[in-house]
């Protein structure tokens, strides 16, 4: 029993960790991390946290040091002493005290319980799910969470052993085995708590995304609801340790805070932010670039399209998200060149054309059919037509763009894939729910945004 | 409230309606694991245990006591069948190579000796031996280890391995 406690507080300060990590740097990025709300500090602070000390592990095998709890942590969590300690960190840490003393009492309505009470219902589903079975699904044990292992059992980023898709990035496997060594051992139940964590993670921004757009509370929890118990994918995805969760959570930051930024409406310290998620979204997964790279165009061409004041400058600006795209690849990258590792050439070969007709049946069905995504899709598509020309005329357009133009890359990398026509069938099965699943919480603001816009409620700014 | 308003209200209500029967097929589809976790959970049989029931794993737990974590292994299975990626998730973070279980004697013996490998495991399938696993059982340079479980487990002895008289 008392062996059970110290391992669950381990996990506890492993996580904690994290957060505290991410907070600091939080405190770097942005001048006032309170202008963004609890939920999404929260989010953030992780985010970021996890993006820094992956990164740091990266960095120590490149440099020959073999990983240990001390080193892993030691450095990072003494540089994040020393920014609570600058001047901007004392300020932050203070503001945040003060706001603790004085936490204004939140009534809810029946909406909000109802709402509530069925995200509640997720997750004493999916934690407790993550947390007390073993690994088990294909891409978890075949990739992600065998690297963990061979990552902790080799103190470093040793992928000689195996053939796993050796090139695809790193976060999710670092983090994990990060975990491990917080833990002290090879305990792949309790480490996939990290994943309901995302997705609880993942609900929170969208809700204070969706508040901080002018939606209600109700209708904002009643979003977070709508996503978290639409279909099948997202609440399996809260416990078979997969990378698309984490991606999701990046293409859901960065996109809501690349919105915020078209919109005007961007706390101080937002684009910088932003370039903190794209970076994420490249080093999550092997998709996370070209999806990231998607976030940036559609930004661009919504600028173009709507010519705001300053838009060309506004261009510019977008060089920072760039910057963070880049930052986010290239570190891996250069490992891969230096490591002479192979990178699997399994997207791109030719053009089948016959694959593009199928790929166009098999996505209308992904996005249809209730057994993966519910109504959503469904939902989002009937709200874009209402909104009609408001569509165009507002930064709506950014996240129609993206969302819209991930729906035609889907078909395009069908088209490209090197499979048999046996297998195709198959391979889009095996591929589809995820690819779509990087894109429904995207899908799901933009729903918000379209019920706003059909049901304008009073101006309602979100709860710091 | 405008025609057009109501219209939009009415369409509202149909997708949340819909969303609520879908709560409900999901809360079904889910529910047999969510017994399934709340059996364990009073019984006790979590994390660790839930893998001890599969007999796949308590032979490749058996393994780890004899392949040392230095050593390469050859895996013969179909990787269709996704017992191989399990195998290697519990044997990690000794060194997999797949090969199929029809392989040729000539190659798999090449393989065998050209990747320094210590260990040749055979997952048990319905299929007949392939004439490679059937050389193998032939050679002197594999030696059985007696593990009960669902596969084949033989120490490989490299420089007894001669290769290409067995196509």
């Amino acid at each position: 029993m008392i062996e059970a406690g110290i391992t669950l507080l381990r996990l506890l300060l492993g996580l904690g960790a994290l957060f505290f990590l991410g907070y600091a740097l939080l405190t770097l990025l942005v001048p006032r991390p309170r202008d963004f709300t609890l939920w999404e500090r929260a989010a953030f602070s992780f985010g970021v946290g996890a993006l820094a000390l992956t990164f740091w592990m990266l960095a120590l095998t490149w440099w020959g040091t073999p990983f240990s709890l001390g080193r892993i942590l030691g450095p990072p969590l003494a540089l994040a002493a020393a920014l609570l300690l600058a001047p901007r960190g004392r300020r932050a840490v203070r503001e945040e005290l003060q706001a603790f003393q004085v936490r204004p009492r939140i009534a809810l309505n029946g909406w909000d319980w109802l709402f509530l009470g069925l995200v509640v219902m997720v997750f004493l589903y999916a934690l407790p799910r993550a947390a007390l079975y073993p690994m088990w699904a294909w891409d978890a044990v075949a990739t992600w969470g065998c690297k963990a292992k061979i990552f902790y059992a080799s103190r470093g980023l040793d992928l000689t052993c195996i053939e796993a898709h050796n090139y695809y990035p790193n976060l999710t496997p670092l983090l994990l085995s990060y975990l491990y060594f917080a833990l002290g051992q090879v305990n792949d139940s309790l480490a996939k708590v990290i994943f309901p964590l995302w997705g609880a993670l993942l609900l929170g921004l969208l809700y204070s995304l969706a508040a901080r757009l002018g939606l209600s509370r109700s209708s904002a929890l009643g979003l977070a609801a709508f996503l978290a118990l639409n279909g099948t994918v997202f609440i399996v995805h809260l416990y078979i340790a997969y990378a698309d969760l984490p991606l999701a959570f990046f293409a859901l930051s960065g996109a809501g805070l690349l919105y915020l930024w078209l919109a005007d409406t961007a706390p101080r310290g937002s684009l910088t932010l932003a370039a903190c998620f794209l970076s994420g979204m490249a080093w999550c997964k092997y998709e996370g670039p070209p999806l990231a790279a998607t976030l940036l165009l559609a930004a661009a061409l919504t600028l173009a399209w709507l010519r705001p004041a300053h838009w060309v400058r506004r261009l510019g600006q977008l060089s920072v998200p760039l910057a963070g795209l880049i930052v986010g690849y290239l570190p891996w990258r250069l490992f891969i060149v230096q490591q002479k590792m192979e990178i699997g050439a399994d997207h791109i070969q030719g053009l089948y054309p016959h694959q593009m007709v199928k790929a166009v049946s098999y996505l209308l069905a992904g996005l249809l059919d209730p057994y993966y995504f519910g109504f959503l899709w469904p939902a989002l598509v009937l709200a874009l037509i209402l909104a009609g020309t408001r569509l165009w005329r507002s930064p709506m357009l950014f996240l129609a763009l993206f969302v819209g133009g991930n729906l035609v890359a889907i078909i395009l990398a069908y088209a490209v894939a090197p499979t048999s026509a046996a297998e195709f069938p198959a391979y889009v099965r095996a591929t589809l729910d995820r690819l779509l699943l990087h894109l429904t919480p995207v899908a799901a603001l933009l729903l918000g945004l379209g019920l706003k816009e059909l049901f304008p409620t009073p101006e309602s700014p979100p709860t710091p | 409230m405008t025609p057009a308003k109501t219209w939009r209200l009415w369409l509202v209500r149909l997708i949340l309606g819909l969303w609520g029967i879908q709560v409900l097929w999901l809360i079904w589809h889910f529910g047999p694991e969510a017994r399934d976790l709340a059996h364990r959970a009073a019984s006790g049989s979590l994390g660790a245990a839930i893998r001890q029931e599969e007999p796949l794993y308590r032979w490749a737990a058996a393994l780890q006591a004899i392949i040392p974590e230095s050593a390469t292994y050859v895996f013969l299975d179909d990787y269709a069948a996704g017992k191989e990626i399990e195998v290697r998730y519990y044997l990690a973070p000794r060194r997999h190579i797949l090969l199929s279980p029809d392989i040729s004697a000539s190659f798999l013996f090449y393989t065998l000796h050209q990747e320094h490998a210590a260990f040749l495991l055979i997952r048990e399938s319905q299929k007949p031996l392939g004439h490679g696993v059937q050389a193998a059982l032939h050679s002197p340079a594999f030696h059985p280890v007696n593990l009960p479980g669902p596969g084949l487990a033989f120490r490989v002895d490299a420089n007894l391995l001669r290769w290409g008289f067995y196509d």
